[in-house]
């Protein structure tokens, strides 16, 4: 009896050992992939998958989709703990802080390696993700601010023809504004202002990133002429306050003249206002053509277990039938050249009305900004942004915000 | 810790040990010990693991240079410096927590008048009870909707009927105002939780007994003595008990602030908590927001010291029995 659960024991432990020894192949064997904030996006990253397997058929992929809130927030708890996840879709200047401290691979070496892929790839929307020459990020699709005009407001104004400048564009908000109407919005966000301020011919900062440049007479006298319109309500008190939805949704609603937004605004604001259609919104180029790129990319955690295969699902996702399944299932144009071709074919047949915003998408890629690879991109934002609100909303002057956000901007960049 | 005074069982228990006969786990005294211990040693176990060790590590966080991606290096007070010198963002959002903090006692007061309203025989007391409870349980991201939408510029219902009855000719923008937008997350804050302070101060004045009050009534108190010289003093550990949910409340209110405002425009409404998360997750400063929560750990220490002392230096003491 004793021999019997001895024997019955021993091959209890052996089963045991092998399925653990099994879990763990498993485990070693699989990459982990995070997508930000496109949970209904199912069957293009199951293509995705799908074509990974075909080369590497031993590796599981797993997917973490998450609201771009949290992901900054679970992303650096899991480098903590020493588990990043291999590949992340990530967006707006949040690499920066990342890659500036050493926190993702450098994909240099790859990339060169891999020509073909390099090659399909747009010059100036791949640049938005080098740090001090080095890629850490490769473009899955690709956004920038852009104009919305009502139409119907416009017209009801007596405004026919579209602005091509700031003053002019400025003119016909204000000609748009009265009781519950203004003429004028822009989202805040990660720089997607600061166009407003380029085509006025303010810089940010020197060439060479050192040391802060707004702070001239002409920075003074727009931001005094932005915080008079927008005591006005001309322009909309809500593009200084408010994140994505707030301004999105006001324009929404149809009381708003024109939008600075980027290209997903539109089916977001044509999904909760019946009036939006081809004829009453339309999609133009911000006068002067500057724009603030607003793109997400792929990037590959420094912490990678398997950077080789991480890059090989990378590549699967951002070109050929994995960028076109992107485009399609969120209806953004893409890093690759041949794909957008395509992809603006299939707009045309089946999501006409998206059309001309995404057309702005792949013109003026010479007037980007608001792009800048500061390291410590997060804390300049913070540093000049409650400067710049304080002033537009009568808070402080002109001059005293400007000097005051030079003298923080100047201290964090000298600290970089 | 040994004493100079040692009472008479432990003496005994001495006396038996070298004999070898009964040691001290064996002994009765030892076993309740161990027994006690034993209860209590998951609950410390835990309380350490989550309370005690990340209370040092954040102080040692607070004295590095530290980043989830490079090893630390020592800092000394740099972050210290940082906050109390140049970071003039900190001072504004410590003022605010402030005011956050003192407005508990206009909610207070308002809880006590709806408390003393609904304690009286009034027919339906129970529905307005109710009423007035409702808003506690409410969830607070949807408090912060709900909110968000009643202060709304062009379409909130504060802004319309301040316009129909003529008080202002154009919408406010509460949230969007430096000047407006903290009382107006304080007042919403206050409405969630009026409902429980009312709970609290109605028990406290079910409390007091009724002959009291007849007892003044004979002797020819006005109704404003009587809540002077006996409802006030018998409700002080009820009042007390809000106040300090208020100052809980002005060190967590999390939620709301991040729904309602984010902590903007500027920095007008970020209290020390949200702060501290938006450097630590959205700036990475995890080390600088140690500093800062060092620094939130000691105003709260040193508020709790003097509200203690407010009332009268024993709250929260365990009273033996005879």
């Amino acid at each position: 009896m004793r021999k019997l659960t001895s024997i019955l024991a021993a091959g209890a432990m052996a089963l045991s050992a092998s399925f653990l020894a099994t879990q763990a192949w498993a485990q070693d064997k699989k990459i982990t992939v995070v997508t930000w904030n496109i949970p209904y996006f199912v069957d293009g990253f199951n293509l995705w998958v799908e074509e990974f397997k075909k080369i590497h058929p031993d590796f599981e992929v797993e997917r973490i989709d998450m609201k771009g809130t949290e992901l900054p927030t679970w992303y650096q708890t899991q480098v903590v703990a020493g588990t990043p996840p291999d590949i992340v879709n990530i967006q707006g200047g949040l690499w920066l802080e990342y890659a500036s401290q050493g926190g993702l691979k450098d994909m240099t070496p790859l990339l060169e390696r891999d020509k073909d892929y390099k090659d399909k790839l747009i010059p100036e929307f791949l640049s938005n993700w080098v740090y001090e020459g080095k890629q850490y990020g490769m473009p899955l699709y690709v956004t920038k601010t852009l104009l919305f005009l009502n139409k119907t407001m416009m017209k009801e104004a007596g405004i026919d023809k579209n602005p091509e400048s700031f003053d002019e564009m400025m003119a016909q908000a204000e000609k748009m504004t009265g009781p519950g109407k203004s003429g004028f919005m822009t989202l805040n966000f990660d720089w997607l202002y600061w166009p407003l301020f380029k085509m006025n011919g303010i810089d940010f900062a020197n060439a060479d990133m050192t040391k802060a440049a707004f702070n001239t007479p002409e920075a003074v006298a727009l931001v005094k002429q932005l915080a008079d319109l927008t005591a006005k309500g001309v322009i909309d008190k809500i593009s200084w306050t408010g994140r994505w939805v707030e301004p999105n949704g006001a324009f929404a609603a149809g009381t708003v003249g024109m939008l600075h937004a980027h290209a997903p605004a539109y089916l977001w604001f044509k999904s909760k206002g019946e009036w939006v259609n081809e004829d009453t919104v339309d999609s133009i180029a911000l006068p002067g053509g500057w724009a603030t790129p607003n793109s997400h990319s792929l990037v590959i955690s420094e912490g990678s277990k398997h950077p080789e295969e991480a890059w090989d699902f990378v590549k699967i996702a951002t070109s050929g039938v994995g960028a076109k399944a992107m485009g399609e299932g969120t209806n953004n144009l893409t890093g690759d050249k041949e794909v957008n071709a395509e992809l603006m074919k299939y707009f045309e047949a089946n999501v006409p009305a998206v059309v001309p915003a995404l057309q702005t998408e792949l013109e003026n890629l010479d007037k980007l900004t608001g792009n800048w690879p500061f390291a410590k991109d997060a804390a300049i934002k913070d540093a000049f942004y409650p400067e710049l609100q304080a002033a537009i909303l009568g808070q402080k002057s002109a001059e005293d915000a400007l000097n005051a956000a030079e003298q923080k901007v100047n201290r964090i960049l000298a600290s970089q | 810790m040994a004493t100079g005074t040692t009472s008479a069982p432990a003496q005994d228990e001495r006396r038996r040990a070298p004999a070898g006969k009964v040691s001290f786990l064996a002994s009765q005294r030892g076993r309740e010990l161990t027994l006690v211990w034993l209860f209590l040693l998951p609950s410390l176990a835990i309380f350490a693991l989550y309370r005690i060790i990340p209370m040092i590590w954040n102080v040692v966080l607070s004295l590095e240079f530290w980043s989830p991606y490079k090893p630390a290096t020592f800092a000394g007070l740099y972050h210290y410096q940082e906050m109390l010198f140049y970071d003039d963002a900190f001072w504004e959002v410590v003022w605010n927590t402030i005011l956050f903090m003192i407005s508990a006692p206009v909610g207070i007061a308002l809880a006590l008048g709806v408390a003393l309203m609904v304690n009286r025989p009034v027919r339906g007391r129970e529905v307005y009870r109710t009423i007035v409870f409702m808003s506690y349980p409410v969830m607070t991201v949807a408090v912060g909707i709900i909110w968000q939408w009643l202060y709304n510029e062009n379409v909130g219902l504060i802004n319309y009927m301040l316009i129909s009855l003529g008080v202002i000719d154009r919408g406010i923008p509460f949230l969007q105002s430096f000047d407006w937008a903290l009382p107006a997350v304080i007042i919403a804050s206050i409405w969630q939780v009026i409902g429980f302070y009312m709970i609290i101060l109605l028990t406290g004045l079910q409390s007091i007994p009724p002959n009291l009050y007849e007892a003044a009534s004979i002797d020819g108190a006005s109704p404003a003595q009587s809540f002077r010289r006996i409802t006030l003093p018998l409700l002080k550990p009820s009042i007390f008990l809000c106040f300090v949910v208020g100052i809980i409340n002005s060190f967590t209110a999390f939620d709301l602030i991040f729904v309602m405002t984010g902590g903007g425009p500027g920095h007008s409404t970020d209290l020390l908590i949200t702060y501290i998360y938006s450097n630590a997750f959205r700036l990475s400063k995890f080390d600088y927001a140690a500093a800062m929560t060092v620094a939130n750990f000691l105003l709260f220490v040193a508020l709790a010291f003097l509200a203690n002392r407010l009332a009268g230096g024993d709250a929260g003491s365990v009273k033996r029995e005879a």
